[in-house]
């Protein structure tokens, strides 16, 4: 307190000086017209400024809300879009109207743990039994395919990430389906790579490759990636094709858990089943 | 008595003067802050700047420049004790002296007032010209003031010096 006193008392002079400059300031913009105008003009852009930065402070600050609102508002959407609804006739006999109910839903979740370092890379998601979740369901980014379930417990659930030498998926191109496997052969967090594809094949560089009908655990038409090289294999009639996947893993942040909700009554039905 | 009719008279010349030369519109000269460049070296540091602030006043009243004369004044009298603290003036100050030419010697007072005097002239005209700043028209009407200044400063000291020989 003393030091404060003493050093207060040797620098009294400044400390009057920072006042009467602050005074001095209020004559020149209050009582200048020029000044004053050029002070008005100039509060008026500061203030401009600091709402923009106030209103962008705010945005980002309600970004984390803003995104699980888009999640619930993109899975709505993914429920009510036509892919992922199937058509029944109500009557057989006098067909009169048609109508349609989803066949998948899906369920909004943050991703708390991934890897894409290993082998068999897998991400954890904050959602679980409680939620409906269960082992086998498809997970998707708002970009592509990300994964399938393995386990879940009340609130969490393991899956198996595209990134995993585990991971075998049936690609379909241009409408096609390839009854081939596209798998990740550790290599790179970005490429996974088709064996099998016929030279005659139509299909080059660049052509996007998206989920079939072949699978129950997701909606057709959902993006894998896209092809990234086309190498015709020596000796052979095989094509070896690489794709890029479209789902980023290491900036995996948000993805959906894909619900088939018929999955039940019709596994049962499959041949392998049987 | 003496102090403050010099004091007067040097007020008086600026106003009544040196505020209206109307020679050009570059040459703006502001001869009385002298008076604060030579304040006796023993005045307390708040009496400087009260002064300052009261002569700063006092200036802008007869130019219709609220506050633009009194926060130069202000700023003049705080760089005048920066450049005074490098110089060696303990003998002075004891004896009471005022800062001229005279007492401390030509060479440290000129390059006092040659400093004090350019930047008292560059933040008027600058704070005069807030936010239409041309850099070409504040040079010209800074250098061409603060020479007239210095000028008009150097025939004041030099009646001094010789006034104290005779």
């Amino acid at each position: 307190m003393q030091r404060l006193l003493a050093f207060i008392e040797h620098n009294f002079h400044f400390i009057l000086f920072i006042i009467l400059q602050i005074i001095c300031g209020f004559l020149i913009f209050g009582l200048n017209p020029y000044q004053q105008a050029v002070f008005s003009h100039s509060a008026a852009s500061v203030t401009a400024r600091s709402n923009q930065f106030s209103t962008d402070l705010t945005s980002y600050i309600d970004l984390k809300e803003q995104n699980i609102l888009l999640q619930s508002q993109i899975s709505e959407q993914f429920k009510n879009a036509p892919n992922n609804s199937f058509r029944f006739l109500q009557d057989t006999i006098d067909v009169k109207d048609s109508s349609s109910r989803p066949l998948f839903e899906a369920i909004p979740a943050q991703v708390i743990y991934n890897t894409t370092y290993k082998a068999n890379n897998v991400f954890v998601i904050n959602k679980g039994t409680d939620n409906g979740i269960r082992k086998n369901m498809g997970v998707v980014s708002s970009e592509g395919v990300a994964g399938i379930v393995l386990r879940s417990n009340a609130k969490y659930s393991v899956a198996m990430s595209l990134l995993n030498t585990d991971m075998k998926i049936i690609p379909n191109i241009n409408d096609q389906e390839f009854f081939t496997e596209l798998v990740w052969d550790n290599s790179n967090p970005h490429t996974m790579k088709i064996m099998g594809i016929n030279k005659l094949e139509k299909i080059k560089e660049g052509d996007l490759v998206y989920t079939g009908r072949s699978s129950l655990l997701f909606p057709p038409g959902i993006p894998i990636g896209s092809i990234a090289k086309l190498i015709p294999k020596p000796n052979s009639q095989y094509f070896d094709t690489y794709i890029t996947t479209a789902t980023q893993f290491r900036k995996l942040a948000y993805v959906y858990v894909i619900i088939n909700r018929d999955e039940s009554l019709i596994t049962p039905l499959m041949p392998d089943n049987e | 008595m003496s102090r403050l009719l010099y004091w007067i008279s040097i007020f008086a010349l600026q106003v009544l003067l040196f505020n209206h030369l109307d020679l050009t519109a570059f040459l703006v000269p502001q001869i009385f802050i002298i008076l604060l460049i030579t304040l006796p070296l023993h005045t307390k540091k708040i009496y400087q700047v009260l002064i300052a602030f009261g002569l700063g006043l006092l200036a802008d009243l007869f130019v219709s420049t609220p506050g633009i004369h009194t926060s130069a004044c202000l700023f003049l009298v705080m760089l005048r004790m920066t450049i005074l603290n490098t110089q060696d003036l303990k003998e002075e100050i004891a004896n009471r002296l005022n800062y001229t030419a005279r007492n401390v010697g030509v060479l440290p007072f000129s390059y006092t007032v040659l400093i004090l005097v350019f930047f008292y002239h560059l933040y008027i005209f600058w704070i005069g010209s807030i936010g239409a700043i041309n850099t070409y028209n504040l040079l010209v009407t800074t250098l061409m003031s603060s020479v007239f200044s210095l000028t008009v400063i150097a025939i004041l000291q030099f009646m001094s010096l010789s006034h104290s020989r005779e």
